[in-house]
């Protein structure tokens, strides 16, 4: 089964918080299944779902245990074999930007793309992109050092 | 004293010399053949020597005293003709002897002079060679000094090479740690004054500015780490 990620899901731990609550919500199904095939009418509370949750139950259209689970098996074969890749601020990014950078990412490198953040407030600003063993400094810090002629040149007018 | 030599005496003299002396010589040869004669005679017959020389006087018809007289006459010639001789010889002695004397000091200058000679041609030689072995052990001793100069030389040109980019390294080190330390303090200035307040709303626009102007980078980048 092939599911797109939703823009919601950006991290590896939100990943993995949603396969676990959709595993519950699929054990849960389950239960509801056999108590109705039982005749039973007492039936157990409905787990609570994020709405990331629901909104891939929805879109999958998934009502039933089965699919739900294949819907988790999905999302753990894109939590094994997904790429991630963290962005380093200088500040905690708010809901905005991730979901920017996020959208960014999935359109331009892959759709199936993790997304981490971090924050240093010693960049002062920019963005430091990290994927592996490779980093994409962009920040204002790296930008004031990198040139440190202009650098002395402004501190010398000062 | 200044003996006349020998050969610097007139001829005629020495003719009349050796004239004299072969007259005595004679006269002195016909003596002893007289007395060997009366010597062995007297052998013979011992006892009538003095007949004899009496018979022999009176068979020359001369008298005692004109005998005497002779025998005196010829004893004085004969002692004169002797001291001349001996003074003669006594001359040519003197006069060898300063010819010896004059030989002998020839020869010891010539020899004085050519032992001179050899000493001081050996030594000219030890000197030649002396000098010979001073001038190379001055040469010598000059190029080792001069092999030590240029390799001081050397030395020096690499040390202050060295030293030079020594130093321009330790310059550039702290000029890159002062700007660094610049750096730092104009950003923990800045971190310090922003502290958390940071607008990333406002970066929102450069982030995704710089996301797209390195897109190209980045997928090369996330493909070569796959």
């Amino acid at each position: 089964m092939k599911i797109k990620l939703p823009d919601s899901i950006i991290s590896r731990q939100d990943l993995a918080s949603a396969i676990l609550e959709l595993q519950d919500y699929s054990k849960w199904l389950s239960h509801e299944s056999i108590k109705k095939q039982l005749g039973s009418k007492k039936g157990g509370d409905k787990p609570e779902i994020s709405a990331t949750v629901a909104e891939i139950i929805r879109s999958t259209e998934a009502d039933s245990s089965k699919k739900i689970t294949d819907i988790v098996n999905a999302l753990q074969s894109i939590q094994t074999t997904s790429r991630s890749i963290n962005f380093t601020l200088a500040a905690p990014a708010p809901l905005s930007l991730k979901a920017v950078l996020v959208k960014w990412c999935r359109a331009n490198i892959s759709p199936d793309i993790l997304v981490s953040f971090d924050f240093n407030s010693n960049i002062l600003g920019g963005v430091v992109v990290r994927y592996g063993s490779r980093i994409f400094d962009w920040s204002f810090r790296r930008q004031i050092l990198a040139d440190k002629v202009k650098f002395s040149e402004v501190l010398n007018n000062v | 004293m200044n003996i006349p030599n020998i050969a610097n005496i007139p001829t005629i003299y020495l003719q009349i010399f050796v004239l004299i002396n072969v007259f005595f010589i004679g006269v002195l040869t016909s003596i002893a053949v007289r007395h060997a004669r009366a010597h062995f005679k007297n052998k013979k017959n011992p006892e009538p020597e003095k007949h004899q020389v009496e018979s022999a006087h009176q068979n020359l018809n001369l008298s005692p005293a004109m005998k005497d007289k002779l025998l005196q006459a010829s004893q004085a010639h004969f002692q004169i003709v002797l001291n001349r001789a001996a003074g003669e010889l006594q001359r040519d002695l003197k006069a060898t002897t300063i010819q010896l004397d004059k030989q002998l000091n020839r020869i010891g200058t010539q020899m004085i002079t050519v032992e001179m000679k050899r000493y001081q041609t050996s030594l000219e030689e030890l000197r030649k060679k002396t000098e010979a072995g001073i001038g190379g052990a001055q040469q010598e001793v000059a190029d080792h000094q001069a092999e030590i100069q240029t390799k001081l030389d050397e030395r020096r040109t690499e040390l202050e090479a060295q030293l030079t980019e020594e130093i321009e390294a330790k310059k550039e080190q702290l000029s890159r740690q002062v700007d660094t330390k610049l750096s730092d303090a104009v950003a923990s200035f800045l971190v310090e004054t922003m502290g958390h307040e940071v607008d990333l709303g406002a970066q929102t626009s450069y982030i995704t500015k710089m996301l797209d102007e390195h897109k190209d980078e980045i997928i090369k980048g996330v493909k070569g780490e796959n």
